[in-house]
């Protein structure tokens, strides 16, 4: 009875109640939002290269070369040699090995120079590369023409509308300006990936070989036409000159995990020690202890949103209490005991931050869907709509309880109130 | 002789102010209604929360319905109060979420015994209830209304049909008629006094208008504050 008397009561208040659910929704929607992301982008960035066992790169800082090589965010400092490859290659634990080449860009999205086994070797999340139209480049090695065969991530064939056989010019460098271009070398779409949701969405793939190729006769940056030497450098190199004397990375694979740690040291001790093999999952763990600052300035910032929603639960309902005396009084006149009266009250608030609690779980995942394709093609995040995870279960404990902190006072005004007042309320 | 209320040397005072009154000996057989008449102010309104328990007992004794008011907890007053007692206001008196029918069976749903005793009498709670809006002379349109679209003497009638639904043995009234006007104030005593008496209930009303003792089985006027 009790209960059913307190729905009426706050269903009479209802709107007032409302704005204070919504206000709780909102910060409910904050914390879990930040709290889930959290988790799914990190779960997306270990799965992001799944296939991969080690980065080989410069020795050097680990989370830098994960960060350029993998999620192509910022750029080498320096390179690795060509025979460092070469080397580590011909290990017998090495399964495959995958050369990066970095350093170029089309319009603000990287260039990635590879070989064509990049294609059947990256696996993201777990799944292996698809083709939305078209192939891979040739290798030049066999197909001269290759040169000048570029494949295109799923945004960036999308941003720019990119079809097959269309033409390019890739910028030397990230920036864009007068004779930086590659002008000299325009290149040919001849494959599209499909969308993976992985960094390798917004890059522009080439071989190895042109990416050599579109660099011959440059030095120091400059392109070669600002020369003006009309003679013999513009030729058609011979492909088999345009093996590149350093990469930016590689990619290996073994035939068994298990020897990680040994083939590590292995390669770390190619090439007078100039090599560093990183784990992808170490490095990104290094890479969440340097973000964890900002994750947890998130998470306090989505608490004391949480906070603030309590206390204006309590300050609204608090002041609602003044307008509710005369019912409190008529309560108490039917033998209502002044304890029963508070659990009244505290029913009430708890409903409605319950509610909010329940409602801005609901929104967030309801948002979460909604933004599902934008976060994994611009984020390359995959976020899973579900139930909560462990963490996100304690902090609905927390926010729960503290729903039972802020009820607290109205409920104790309430108690307070019909002490007082008793069958005499001041009238209103 | 059964008492509705029996008080001796009750006095009360605010902190450590000078006693709002003091009265040496006041009884009230049960089934007989009383009126309580003094100017505002003199403790009229204190007098009545001490009847229904609301308010503590700190000096003399008083017994409501045979309970000894001193010595019984406030929890158990309240609960003496929900079962055998029905209170009506000057204004306000119905919930203003609920609808006439759900205010009027507010007492029987709270309490077991209030609703027991109205099975007893009418075999079921709504029979009373229809029952008594009848002989309050309310229409028995008013039963789904809402509250607000009565107009204030219904809503006292209302009360009044509330305060006595599962038959309490007294009533307790706060100058339930000082919203009504002089006709309305007439007949709603008549019809309160009247359904009280066929239930036994004894009635206790206070009111600063003396014109309205004269339907009462007794009177009795507070005592003048003394001046310190």
């Amino acid at each position: 009875m009790w209960f059913s008397l307190a729905w009426r009561s706050a269903w009479s208040r209802k709107q007032a109640l409302a704005m204070v659910m919504v206000s709780v929704s909102v910060s409910v929607l904050i914390l879990l939002g930040v709290q889930q992301l959290r988790e799914d982008a990190k779960r997306s960035f270990s799965n992001a290269l799944s296939g991969v066992d080690l980065i080989v790169g410069p020795r050097g800082s680990a989370t830098e070369l994960m960060l350029y090589s993998v999620f192509q965010i910022g750029r080498p400092s320096r390179n690795m040699s060509y025979e460092g490859y070469t080397a580590l290659a011909q290990l017998p634990q090495v399964h495959w090995a995958v050369p990066i080449q970095l350093g170029d860009s089309y319009m603000g999205h990287p260039v990635l120079g590879t070989t064509p086994e990049l294609f059947t070797r990256f696996k993201s999340q777990g799944l292996g590369l698809q083709w939305a139209q078209g192939r891979a480049f040739a290798d030049p090695l066999t197909q001269p023409e290759a040169l000048s065969e570029v494949v295109l991530g799923a945004e960036v064939a999308r941003h720019f509308g990119h079809q097959l056989n269309d033409k390019l010019v890739l910028t030397h460098g990230q920036s864009s300006g007068l004779g930086t271009e590659h002008e000299d070398h325009p290149m040919t779409v001849v494959g599209i990936l499909a969308p993976t949701g992985a960094p390798i969405d917004r890059s522009v793939i080439v071989s190895l070989q042109a990416f050599e190729a579109i660099h011959v006769g440059w030095g120091m940056g400059i392109s070669p036409s600002a020369f003006k030497t009309a003679g013999g450098l513009t030729q058609a190199p011979d492909v088999k000159d345009l093996q590149p004397a350093s990469l930016s990375a590689v990619w290996v694979g073994l035939h068994n995990r298990a020897e990680v740690f040994s083939v590590r040291r292995k390669i770390e001790s190619l090439e007078r020690g100039q090599l560093m093999a990183v784990m992808p999952g170490v490095a990104l763990d290094e890479l969440w202890q340097i973000v964890k600052v900002v994750e947890n300035t998130l998470l306090l910032v989505g608490m004391l949103v949480a906070v603030s929603a309590m206390f204006s639960v309590a300050a609204v309902l608090l002041v609602a209490m003044a307008g509710r005396r005369k019912e409190l009084a008529i309560l108490r006149a039917m033998g209502a005991a002044p304890l029963a009266l508070m659990v009244f009250v505290l029913l009430e608030s708890l409903l409605v931050c319950v509610v909010g609690i329940v409602v801005g779980y609901g929104l967030c995942q309801a948002l979460l869907v909604a933004a599902q394709g934008v976060l994994r093609t611009e984020l390359g995040v995959l976020v899973q709509a579900g139930w909560p995870a462990a963490q996100a279960w304690w902090a609905l404990a927390g926010l729960c309880g503290a729903a039972l902190l802020a009820s607290c006072v109205p409920a104790w005004r309430a108690y307070r109130l019909s002490l007082s007042d008793g069958l005499h309320p001041p009238s209103v | 002789m059964v008492y509705a209320l029996k008080l001796a040397q009750l006095s009360h005072a605010w902190g450590g102010a000078a006693p709002l009154f003091e009265i040496t000996q006041l009884a009230l057989p049960q089934g007989e209604n009383l009126f309580i008449q003094g100017p505002s102010g003199c403790g009229k309104s204190t007098l009545l929360g001490m009847l229904a328990g609301v308010i503590s007992v700190s000096h003399g004794q008083l017994e409501v319905l045979g309970h000894d008011m001193v010595k019984l907890s406030s929890v158990a007053r309240d609960r003496l109060r929900g079962e055998h007692m029905g209170v009506i206001f000057q204004q306000f008196n119905l919930l203003p979420y609920l609808d006439v029918r759900a205010n009027v069976l507010l007492p029987t749903r709270l309490f077991a015994s209030r609703a027991q005793a109205a099975v007893q009498e009418w075999g079921d709670a709504q029979t009373q209830a229809l029952h008594l809006i009848q002989t309050l002379g309310l229409p028995s349109s008013v039963w789904h209304q809402p509250v607000h679209q009565l107009s204030v003497g219904q809503q006292q009638r209302v009360a009044a049909v509330r305060a006595l639904m599962g038959s309490p043995r007294l009533v307790i009234a706060d100058e339930p008629t000082s919203a009504l006007d002089d006709a309305n104030q007439q007949e709603f005593l008549d019809l309160l006094l009247g359904s009280a008496r066929k239930q036994a209930a004894s009635v206790v009303m206070v009111s600063h208008n003396a014109h309205l003792a004269q339907r009462f089985d007794h009177v009795f006027a507070m005592p003048l504050r003394r001046q310190a």
